[in-house]
């Protein structure tokens, strides 16, 4: 197989350098190289990465890259993801999708008419333990699916993240998606009903930083999920990713960044926790290389990214009337 | 390529096995041991060739690689029959059962110029590789002591020659070999060795030890192993430093725990998959050996690294049979 050429459009989103990362692992990949509309973190990105440069989006787009991945500013997704459709290229983008469903619509439907891939972020499906629950529960072990208890609670990343204009929203917009998205993938059910309550209060701002989710799944189970910046300055490590499954005939608790070992260091009088397990990353853009590769179907898609979201999106409603918000309607 | 005939059908030969048929630049050519069943099996499930004697599978498969997972005492024989037939050699931890076996075995692979590499898996563990490099950067300072535990129940193995102390050397030769040799990558000699253990009690199905090392760098270590405990394996680092402490367990470490009803019964049994991680550190190591021998270089570890390893073994089992302290040249 020919290496497949795939380029980066921007890196406003950390997780750019970590998939950056797992391009150059890769062996069957060309990393083309970045581009940025912030023209000198594309310069500084592309020397630090030892690819090249492009001065604009088109410029790369017009190269024969075969898929590009996209880690721009949430409210950008949708311009950037049709411009690399407009020019025939695969998609991966970060999430969420988007910041409204019309937008993600928009996009979904660019793409399917392009005939290009786009594939949704959702890194977590590639964590043994998520993958190994999911065998469990597929092989019946746990029962019937009654309930999920999730949480994904982290550090306030600050920067754009709090500027709603450009992030479409909080912790609520940030951390919903993960975990909502794990909790279809495990059951193959999908949400129906979202009740949330939402506050501001731990940094007191204009944007959300903390999120309680009950979201009702179409299969009868109900879930709750903690989607919060809840996560104090000196808090060990950068957040979490955890589901605690109730099934007819067992549990499975999955605590995804619990592979670590505990750091005390007196230079910063700090706890640490330094993660050793597997990397999750490495999986998602290897997914997705094969997909633009060998031309299969991706392995989460643009509809998969949505669906998440639109549970996100229903919990600010619901926070702001105080009733649960149907989503079937 | 390397052709590859792994000795021994026991757990080991099949993970070895296992990781062979699934590389590659490796071809698993044979599967040898003199209980001809074991052979057959193992050789069916990875669609090979068994045979009984090792000298049948030279004759008749022509391997470039003999990997020996047998019974610690049977080591010998094997590597000089290997190293006579000009093949290189990956042996399991222990090189031997003694250091004079030990010596010997590395001066007939140097003297038939083959490469000898001893299976000392531990330095292949990601949780002890983060370790390692979080030592090797500095950010706890200088290290001034370390506390490891490997803690389990009694292996039967063939006619339970794990329990004959004097085959297997016990709990020091079997499980903290895989210590002496990792602390040795951190902190390179040891000086002095004191050790009490159960080795000469005779319990059956049982062994215990606690070992204090002094390295010529000053750092001084607590090895625990154990042979004694009913249920559950446990393994924990503790690493004091001038500047921080480092600390990881792995019964505090767990991503995912499935437990499932007992169909009509009030227990429960723990239905969490072993060995999750999608990076194997058996597979890690045995590219990095088939890696080193493609390449020309020699491996990581080094035959004096499997003798010193074995050097420390025996000097915690003379100091556990002496009550005295042993001091190493």
């Amino acid at each position: 197989m020919n290496p497949v050429k795939i380029g980066m459009m921007s890196f406003a989103h950390m997780h750019a350098y970590s998939y950056a990362a797992c391009l150059k692992q890769l062996g069957d990949v060309e990393f083309v190289g970045v581009a940025d509309e912030d023209k000198k973190r594309a310069d500084e990105v592309g020397k630090q990465l030892g690819v090249k440069a492009f001065a604009t989006y088109e410029d790369m787009l017009a190269t024969d890259v075969q898929g590009v991945i996209v880690c721009s500013e949430n409210v950008n997704h949708r311009r950037h993801v049709v411009v690399a459709a407009q020019h025939g290229k695969h998609v991966m983008c970060e999430k969420p999708l988007s910041v409204t469903n019309e937008d993600a619509e928009a996009m979904i439907e660019v793409c399917k008419r392009a005939n290009v891939k786009l594939q949704t972020a959702f890194p977590c499906r590639f964590h043994p333990a998520f993958i190994n629950l999911k065998k469990a529960v597929k092989a019946g072990d746990l029962g019937k699916i009654l309930a999920i208890k999730g949480t994904n609670q982290g550090q306030c990343p600050f920067g754009w993240f709090v500027d709603t204009k450009l992030s479409g929203g909080g912790a609520v917009i940030d951390h919903t998606v993960h975990v909502t998205d794990l909790m279809r993938c495990l059951t193959g059910a999908e949400p129906v009903r979202v009740y949330a309550e939402i506050g501001n209060r731990m940094f007191g701002k204009d944007f959300d930083d903390t999120g309680l989710l009950t979201i009702d799944f179409s299969d009868g189970m109900f879930a709750t999920l903690d989607a919060s910046w809840s996560r104090p300055k000196s808090f060990p490590t950068w957040g979490n990713v955890k589901m605690e499954v109730t099934g007819t005939d067992g549990t499975a608790e999955m605590d995804m960044f619990n592979q670590k070992i505990d750091a005390f260091y007196d230079n910063s009088m700090s706890y640490r926790q330094e993660y050793w397990g597997d990397s999750i990353d490495l999986g998602l853009v290897r997914s997705f290389v094969e997909s633009v590769g060998e031309d299969k179907p991706v392995q989460i898609t643009g509809d998969d990214g949505a669906k998440a979201l639109s549970v996100a999106l229903a919990a600010y409603q619901s926070a702001k009337t105080g009733k649960p918000v149907d989503l079937t309607s | 390529m390397q052709k590859v005939a792994v000795i021994g059908a026991g757990k080991m030969g099949a993970m070895h096995a296992k990781a062979y048929a699934a590389m590659p630049n490796a071809e698993l050519v044979a599967i040898c041991d003199p209980r001809l069943d074991a052979a057959e099996e193992l050789a069916r499930t990875n669609s090979t060739r068994s045979f009984e004697r090792i000298e049948q599978a030279l004759r008749e498969v022509d391997p470039t690689v003999v990997d020996i997972c047998t019974p610690t005492p049977t080591h010998i024989d094997y590597i000089k029959t290997a190293a006579a037939a000009g093949k290189h050699i990956c042996c399991e931890k222990p090189l031997a059962r003694s250091i004079s076996q030990a010596m010997e075995a590395a001066r007939l692979c140097e003297e038939a110029g083959v490469t000898l590499f001893v299976a000392h898996v531990l330095r292949w563990f990601p949780e002890y590789r983060r370790l390692r490099d979080l030592i090797a950067g500095g950010v706890i300072g200088e290290t001034v002591e370390v506390r490891t535990t490997r803690c389990g129940k009694a292996r039967p193995g063939v006619d339970h020659w794990f329990s004959n102390l004097q085959m297997s050397g016990g709990v020091v030769l079997d499980l903290m070999i895989h210590e002496f040799d990792w602390l040795r990558s951190c902190y390179g000699s040891v000086r002095r060795v004191y050790g009490k253990g159960l080795y000469n009690s005779h319990i059956p199905d049982i062994d215990y030890a606690l070992v204090t090392l002094k390295f010529d760098s000053g750092v001084i270590a607590h090895v625990e192993g154990s042979w004694a405990r009913p249920s559950g394996f446990v393994t924990s680092v503790e690493v004091a430093g001038t500047e921080g402490l480092l600390h990881f367990r792995n019964t505090e470490s767990k991503a995912l725990t499935i437990e499932r009803k007992h169909k009509g019964g009030e227990c429960s049994e723990d239905i969490t998959p072993p060995n999750m991680a999608v990076v194997d550190p058996y597979n890690q190591e045995l590219e990095h050996f088939i890696g080193c021998l493609d390449a020309g270089i020699t491996p990581d570890v080094t035959p004096e690294d499997a003798i010193e390893a074995v050097r420390i073994c025996e000097a915690a089992l003379r100091s556990i049979t002496t009550g005295e302290p042993v001091t190493l040249a």
